[in-house]
């Protein structure tokens, strides 16, 4: 099995490599991994509490050449959009942007696993900093 | 050369209807009991070929007998006087002994075999799961637990600052200590899951035989749970090994 060129060069320049400060109010975290290969995978995104937009997004990534690749594409993807167009994202658009092989669609599951993680952890976030605002509006 | 009544040529439940192609009149499984012909394979599970029920706690040394005498009446060399069919058939069901020996033998292989045969399909649950989450807006449940995680991310980073001072030539006490502290704790997790899988096993077996489905399923979950974590922790203390081996 070979890489795609997308995938060599994610993976020989992976993009928005780093890491966010996981207790920051506007930083969604989400950290998943794949028993199959024993890949983990933590991505980050920065989100305007205001327009509800991803402005920033890191990732750090222990695995294969297709889960670093994934990753990274997964991040290129969401900065800029809001958490519900980030949030429609699927994994088999990344299978086809990376022109993964069949045995390597599980890494594209995990990163659409660790958008949706790092979404569900940044909203975890808001509704617990925000109850009052919320009751205020009734 | 092994007796004819071998066990093998028991014959298998549901396949009281097969006749053997040579002498039309015996039932027959791997090969005739009567005249000893080898018979076409017939698809069976691993556990079925050996004659053995789909339980966890296997004989391993009546698994390696049996494999020794299947293997000396299937093998090609002993139809080398037959016709090219049934060498042909003799190939296919050497093989399919040799894999059905190597997957059974191994605990491990074992349970994951038999979990396949229980319809487990890691990947493509996992992709399922995945899409009901993008569906429904719900979080989808990881397999693995996040505490596992946390600890599997932290030594990544741990190992990768390893190498990266191996590269450079330099030395961390501090940093190896810190490794080896978590390999130990690492290798005692691998003990403790599986004995945990151990304790699954005869849970299982327990289960077919009182024909309980409730909770054949209900182990078959947590045995999935069980190998899922020790397969994250094998790799890790894997990784562990060779990054600390490769050291000047």
């Amino acid at each position: 099995m070979s890489y795609s060129d997308k995938v060599i060069d994610h993976y020989n320049h992976p993009r928005n490599v780093g890491s966010m400060d996981k207790s920051s109010a506007d930083v969604g975290t989400g950290l998943v991994g794949a028993p199959e290969c024993g890949d983990v995978m933590k991505l980050q995104i920065k989100v305007n509490p205001e327009t509800s937009v991803i402005e920033d997004a890191k990732f750090k990534t222990f695995g294969c050449g297709s889960a670093i690749a994934s990753s990274s594409l997964a991040t290129e993807w969401v900065k800029g959009k809001t958490i519900d167009e980030a949030l429609a994202i699927k994994n088999t658009e990344i299978v086809k942007e990376l022109a993964l092989p069949p045995v390597k669609i599980h890494c594209s599951v995990l990163a659409e696993d660790a958008i949706r993680a790092a979404i569900g952890d940044w909203k975890k976030k808001q509704e617990a900093t925000k109850p009052v605002a919320v009751q205020a509006a009734h | 050369m092994a007796s004819t009544e071998s066990k093998s040529s028991l014959i298998m439940p549901g396949e009281e209807t097969s006749t053997c192609w040579s002498c039309g009149t015996m039932r027959a499984v791997h090969f005739c009991s009567a005249c000893g012909k080898v018979q076409p394979p017939v698809p069976v599970d691993y556990f079925a070929f050996f004659g053995f029920p789909k339980k966890l706690n296997l004989d391993t040394a009546a698994l390696q007998k049996e494999f020794y005498a299947l293997s000396r009446r299937l093998h090609p060399d002993m139809s080398a006087q037959a016709d090219g069919q049934e060498r042909e058939w003799s190939l296919e069901q050497s093989s399919l002994l040799n894999d059905a020996y190597r997957t059974l033998k191994d605990p491990i292989k074992r349970t994951q075999y038999l979990l396949r045969l229980e319809g487990v399909e890691l990947e493509e649950q996992s992709k399922q799961a995945t899409d009901k989450a993008r569906a429904s807006g719900e979080l989808k449940k990881q397999v693995v637990p996040p505490d596992l995680l946390e600890e599997m991310f932290e030594l990544n980073i741990q190992l990768e600052e390893l190498r990266a001072q191996k590269n450079l030539g330099e030395d961390d006490p501090a940093l190896l200590e810190e490794i080896g502290k978590a390999k130990l704790s690492l290798e005692q997790n691998h003990d403790a899951l599986l004995a945990e899988l151990k304790s699954d096993w005869s849970r299982w077996d327990k289960a077919i035989d009182k024909v309980d489905d409730q909770e054949r399923l209900k182990i078959r979950d947590h045995m999935v749970d069980v190998l899922n974590r020790r397969n994250y922790v094998r790799n890790l203390v894997r990784d562990v090994n060779e990054a600390m081996e490769s050291r000047p």
